[in-house]
This record gives structure tokens, C-alpha cells and sequence, in this order.
């Protein structure tokens, strides 16, 4: 439908923190404190807000999203989110939270910075997360040392803006990641379209940490190979997929460690796309239409269910459309199918 | 207009996104058609202390309410009859024949209806009152809801009275894009959903004007339309029906890239956007040349396409000499060809175009 105005829709029900577990005795067979003890009082609602008192009563333990004031015992929320209760420690699970990095994420992220032997990379973390100089590959061997021409040269390898594939390789005392793209695998992206989700950390929908988090999708309708990667940090990255061609010029579908040189030329750090013909885009397209309608339906995003929606928007493709809309737009009613679905399909295996 | 800051974008993501929207068929990020919407999410009469208000959200998370409040004041006689009958058209729309329509107590009155009596008023968070976006939106508003005489005709009471309106905009999330659709579009909903008190029958054309405290009673500002013009997009073409009355303007978003056209464009499809250009566009109330059915155009404006403020790429040095090379991103400079901007307005105004679709998608939802 070209225009389309609808009435606001109810919020879907909030995860209701089911207490049936907790409620019952636990492990220690203490029966937990859902029958009210006199005066001391949790809070019943299923959602806490900032400052709101959780609970006065001083034995429970405060976990993540709490905290206390020294004169009382009372526990009050920090975030706002759903309770939840292990034998006797209370936390609260934001309903929406930054990324928090950990060592060994495969992100996606944007340069905002670049400082003298180092850029500052957004990761929608707390905070800019760092990639020094010295852990990226350098144009013309892997194994080189950093030199002073590399130093002025920064901006030649990374500019503001420009995205990148990296693996969290440490964190700092404050929290700030480190990365770094010293494989193959990592390194500046194009040919492809970007997606900010939500990440790890919030409730609802978003990109969880998975096995995977790199694949290629075969698509259909003439699409050829289409990379998507999906940034434990909620970025998300789809592109053309175009590493067999790099490594098939090569002379060898594995490249090893010695001829690493050949292979990270200039071209690593090129801004140019490759050609990437109308039916790649288009699918594409698809493929960013799914995981936006996973995102907007409260959904995980990982490679089972964006590979179920995928199928399910090509499936799809000749359901009754009414406004004479192209078969790919996956918003609104369109979306919703799609993903039941996808859920559908995941389900029932 | 100070241009919004551009989106952080890659060179080659600018190029990905250039090179898909201007292909023939373009292809949007999200796979929509060039003239197709993203499904908006709105309501009206959520003010209960308002005479007419609506909140509006876009796709991006964008979100506005408007409140519309009337006020009976007294009109001073600055003013005599046809005199000065306010702002520009004032020829057009002198009194008596726009009137007519349903407020019965008003055919003697010989003064058409003041500008000024509308307020609009534009609260963008982060934003100080005087700042000059604000008012420079506010006043943009204000111009197209003057444009045509028949809002202000429809204020006049009698020769004493005279109702003001205050016009409340609220942006409720800070703007992501150019935000002067979604403002016109909200506060046209809450125009619509506008009643004012109905007047008392029999009532002298100097008395002081009694209104009917049964809010069942009330007026709408802006009268529906009749039902043998049902709001459907189809029928509006082909159908020799007279036009429907006066409705609020409204401004519509449109881009180009290359020779394609795009609607409600996406944050990322302004990035790259060779030209953008705001259309204020309204049905027009004059009913007389009842075959051209056609929507009046009110304004265009151009906005300074954010794609200006990035830089070209700096790509290698392999790349430094050349002119125009495939996939590299390069911001386009010049302006927009005749025949493109031509185009945009004729997609916006002409019969069964978009700009009549959403209007008639807009009254079909209050």
C-alpha cells in the first residue's frame, strides 16, 4: 500500500517475570516470599523503573541493575526492566541496554575518530571502543612493524565513517573495548548495506551471540552469494559476497599465513565497490527487510532465524498483495507474516 | 534552512546506496516503491483540554502532537469591509461565498477573516523558542494554512466576534530528517479533527455570540467531506464529482537521484539524495472551476541535500586522478535538472498522484 496510516496498536505484553519458579521453594527449600510477610514488601509489578524500591526486605541480595542507599536496607532498581530472582539474589534485566563488550566478540563498528596512532570505533558501547595502529594488517605484509609513514598515512586506512569488522581483543579497566582486525576475516567493509539493531545486553529483539555470526546465503531470484554479518554489538553488515574472487586470484582457496602479503594489498583499504548487478541489491534488500521486520517483531536475530525469514519472504513473493506493492517490502502487514512465519518454520523443527 | 547534519556514512556505502536508487527500476534499501510510504501510526483527539489534536509517528521514530485551541476575542474594527480582508488572495475569498457553506449566522458579514488570528507555535526539544528554525517552521506552517482564505473565513463569528486559534506543535523526538512533513502532517490531522462550539441559532450579526454547551453539537473547522465523494484513492480519478472543500495544506519530502524520484525518503536515502525539495501542497477551495480537480501547489522549497556536506572519498592514490569511476562515491554538485523538479511537482499535485493519495489516506483515518 504507498501510504499507509494506522491507529496505534497496544504494546505487545511485556515478558511477564513468571515467578512460578522462584515462587515455589528453591534449591534450599526456603519458600520464597510471594505470600507477603508482614511488613517487608516486593514489588509485584512485572516492570521496575529507575529509583523505584524493589524491596525493603534486608535478606536479599542486590545483583546487576541495583542499588542501595548506606542508611537503609532497602534495594531500589538503577534500570528499568523486569525482575528477576535467583534463590536469594534480586537483578533487574534492562528492557534496553547498551552493548556491553567482551573479549572475543566478532563487532561491527564505525570509525568516529582518528587520532594520531589510533581510531576511536562506535560500537553503541557506553564507550568508543579503541583500534590502535598497531592491530590492524598493514598494506604490504603482515608481519611488518608499524613506521612513522604509517602513522601519517592513518586516514589512507581508515576515515571517519567508514565500517569495519573487528574482534574485541581486550577490555580496558573502564570498560572501553580494544579491537582489532589482524585476520583475513576482519578488516574495512563494502559492497553492502548497513543495519543498526538492537545488541546483546537488551530484552526483546536483537543480535544474540551466536556460533555463527558470519555466513554466506545463497540467495534466490538470480542473487548470487550475499554475506551477511551480524556485530554481536547489533550492528549489522550485508554484502555482496566477494571473498572467493580475492582468494580465486590468487591461485588457491586457502590462503596461508606466509602469502598473507599478496593477499592484503591496497585494495584492503580501497573505498571503491565492486559491480554488484540489480538482482544482488535486490536481495539484499530482502535480507535487511527481514531482519528489520525480526528487530520490529521483538525477534533474536541469528542465523536460524534469518535464514527461516529469508525463505519465508521468497515463499512470500506471490502472497496476494492489495496496493500493487514490489513483493520485497517487508513493512507492515507484509512483515508480520513473514515472521510468523519464520517462527512457524523454527518451531516445528 | 540550516542543513541537518549529514549521517555518518561510509564512502562506500554512500556509492552502494547511490549506484541501487539510481538504477531503472531504483532499488530502496528497504525494497520499497519510489512513491510508497512507510506505514505511519497515528491518532486524533487525544487532548481532552484541546478543540482538535493529533500525535503522529513516522517509520524512523520521528513523533509530533498538535493541539488546536480556539478562543472567542473580540475583533477590532482596524478593519472595514473589504477593506483589507487579510494577507494576500484577499480578493478571492471576500466573505460571502465561502461562508455560506454551513455557519448560518455569518451571510451578512462582510469581512473576510485576519492571518493573524491563527497562531502557530513550533517546540523542537533542545531548541530555544527564538531560535530561527522554530520560527522559521512555524511560520512556513502558518503561510500554507493562510494561503487559501477559507481557514480564516471560517473563524469570523460575526462583525464583532471572531474566533483565534493557537496552534501547539510539539516535536516530541529530536529530528532525524528535514522535520517540516511530519509537523505539517500532524497538524493537518488535528485541523481535521478540529470542532469549534456551534453557535446558537438566531443570532443578530452584533450580538455577543452564545455557543451550544453540548459538545455533540460542535462544528468541525474543516467540514467533511460530502459522502457522495467517499475518501478512495481510485475513484477520485475517474469520478466527475464536484471537489471536496477545503482541506489543510500539507508538505511532502521528495528526493531525487538521477532521474528518479523518491518519496518519504529514509535517513539513508537523503544522504545520497542529489536534491531534496519540500512540496507544500493543499486541495484548493475554490470550487468554481469544479473540472480542474487538480491539487494547488502552495510552495516548493529546496533543502541543501546533506550529501554536499560529505567528502568525496579519499580513496587510494590509485584511484586520486580520475573523473568518474563505478562504485566510487562522489558527492554530485550542481543543481536539479528542469525537467527532474518538474516531475516532483507533478507526482505531488496532479489527479491521482501521490499527494492526492495521502490527503485522501489522511481524511480517511480521522
Amino acid at each position: 500500500m504507498p501510504f499507509s496510516i494506522t491507529a496505534p496498536a497496544a504494546q505487545p505484553p511485556i515478558a511477564y517475570n513468571d515467578a512460578s519458579d522462584s515462587d515455589s521453594a528453591d534449591s534450599e527449600g526456603d519458600i520464597d516470599m510471594a505470600p507477603p510477610a508482614k511488613r517487608h514488601k516486593l514489588s509485584t509489578k512485572s516492570i521496575v523503573t529507575p529509583g523505584e524500591m524493589v524491596t525493603d526486605d534486608p535478606q536479599w541480595m542486590r545483583g546487576h541493575g541495583t542499588y542501595t542507599s548506606p542508611t537503609t536496607t532497602a534495594i531500589l532498581s538503577s534500570v528499568s526492566g523486569t525482575l528477576l530472582k535467583t534463590n536469594k539474589l534480586l537483578s533487574i534485566s534492562p528492557l534496553r541496554a547498551r552493548y556491553t563488550p567482551e573479549i572475543g566478540d566478532l563487532v561491527v563498528g564505525r570509525i568516529v575518530e582518528v587520532q594520531t596512532k589510533r581510531w576511536k570505533v562506535d560500537l553503541s558501547a557506553p564507550l568508543l571502543a579503541h583500534l590502535p595502529l598497531s592491530a590492524i594488517n598493514l598494506p604490504g605484509g603482515i608481519l611488518r612493524k608499524r613506521t612513522s609513514t604509517d602513522e601519517l598515512a592513518i586516514r589512507s586506512f581508515f576515515s571517519e565513517g567508514d565500517l569495519l569488522v573487528a574482534e574485541v581483543q581486550s577490555i580496558y579497566q573502564d570498560g572501553a573495548a580494544s579491537l582489532h582486525t589482524r585476520s583475513l576475516k576482519y578488516g574495512k567493509l563494502r559492497n553492502g548495506v548497513f543495519l543498526a539493531v538492537s545488541g546483546t545486553g537488551g530484552g526483546g529483539g536483537g543480535v544474540v551471540r551466536a556460533r555463527r555470526q558470519v555466513w554466506t546465503v545463497h540467495t534466490g531470484n538470480g542473487g548470487g552469494e550475499v554475506d551477511v554479518v551480524l556485530g554481536v554489538n547489533g550492528y549489522i553488515w550485508i554484502c555482496k559476497h566477494s571473498g572467493s574472487e580475492m582468494v580465486e586470484g590468487k591461485g588457491g582457496a586457502q590462503v596461508s599465513i606466509t602469502r598473507i602479503e599478496e593477499v592484503v594489498g591496497e585494495s584492503m583499504y580501497s573505498n571503491r565497490n565492486d559491480d554488484i548487478g540489480p538482482a544482488t541489491r535486490k536481495e539484499i534488500a530482502r535480507l535487511a527487510g527481514v531482519v528489520r521486520a525480526l528487530v520490529e517483531y521483538g525477534v533474536r536475530v541469528d542465523e536460524e532465524m534469518v535464514m527461516r525469514g529469508y525463505e519465508a519472504s521468497l515463499e512470500g513473493e506471490d502472497m496476494e498483495d492489495e496496493g500493487g506493492e514490489s513483493g520485497e517490502y517487508l513493512g507492515g502487514e507484509r512483515g508480520k507474516k513473514v515472521v510468523a512465519r519464520a517462527l512457524e518454520a523454527v518451531n516445528a523443527t | 534552512m540550516p542543513p541537518t547534519i549529514p549521517p555518518l556514512l561510509s564512502p562506500s556505502e554512500l556509492s552502494y546506496l547511490h549506484t541501487s536508487l539510481s538504477l531503472t527500476p531504483p532499488i530502496r534499501p528497504d525494497a520499497r516503491s519510489p512513491t510508497s510510504f512507510r506505514p505511519l501510526v497515528a491518532e486524533t483527539d487525544l487532548l481532552p483540554a484541546a478543540n482538535g489534536s493529533a500525535r503522529l509517528c513516522f517509520a524512523d521514530g520521528t513523533e509530533a502532537i498538535v493541539g488546536v485551541k480556539g478562543e472567542v476575542e473580540k475583533t477590532t474594527n482596524t478593519t472595514t469591509t473589504g477593506g483589507r480582508s487579510g494577507g494576500k488572495g484577499g480578493g478571492k475569498g471576500g466573505g460571502i461565498d465561502v461562508i455560506d457553506m454551513d455557519v448560518d449566522e455569518v451571510e451578512e458579514v462582510g469581512s473576510g477573516g485576519e492571518g493573524r488570528w491563527i497562531e502557530v507555535s513550533v517546540d523542537m526539544p533542545g531548541q530555544r523558542d527564538d531560535d530561527a528554525m522554530v520560527v522559521f517552521l512555524g511560520e512556513m506552517i502558518h503561510e500554507g494554512l493562510v494561503a487559501d482564505q477559507f481557514l480564516q473565513n471560517r473563524l469570523v463569528i460575526n462583525n464583532r466576534w471572531h474566533w483565534r486559534l493557537y496552534i501547539d506543535i510539539l516535536l516530541l523526538s529530536p529530528p532525524l530528517t528535514y522535520p517540516l512533513p511530519l509537523l505539517s502532517l500532524t497538524t493537518h490531522l488535528a485541523l481535521l479533527s478540529t470542532h469549534l462550539p456551534a453557535p446558537v441559532q438566531g443570532l443578530e450579526k452584533d450580538d455577543d455570540p452564545l455557543f451550544n454547551d453540548d459538545w455533540d453539537a460542535a462544528v468541525p473547522l474543516y467540514p467533511p467531506s460530502t459522502p457522495t465523494n467517499p475518501p478512495n484513492p481510485t475513484s477520485n480519478t475517474n469520478s466527475n464529482k464536484k471537489p471536496t472543500t477545503a482541506r489543510p495544506p500539507i508538505t511532502l519530502l521528495v528526493i531525487s537521484i538521477g532521474s528518479n524520484i523518491f518519496f518519504d525518503p529514509s535517513h539513508a536515502e537523503l544522504a545520497v539524495a542529489d536534491s531534496v525539495v519540500a512540496v507544500t501542497i493543499a486541495s484548493s477551495s475554490s470550487s468554481s472551476s469544479n473540472e480542474a480537480e487538480d491539487l494547488s501547489l502552495l510552495a516548493v522549497r529546496t533543502i541543501d541535500p546533506p550529501s554536499r556536506l560529505s567528502s568525496s572519498s579519499s580513496t587510494t592514490d590509485a584511484d586520486a586522478g580520475r573523473e568518474e569511476e563505478e562504485g566510487v562515491w562522489k558527492a554530485k554538485k550542481g543543481g536539479v535538472r528542469r525537467d527532474v523538479l518538474g516531475r516532483m511537482i507533478g507526482m505531488c499535485t496532479e489527479r491521482g498522484g501521490v499527494g492526492a493519495e495521502v490527503l485522501s489516506g489522511l481524511e480517511g483515518f480521522t
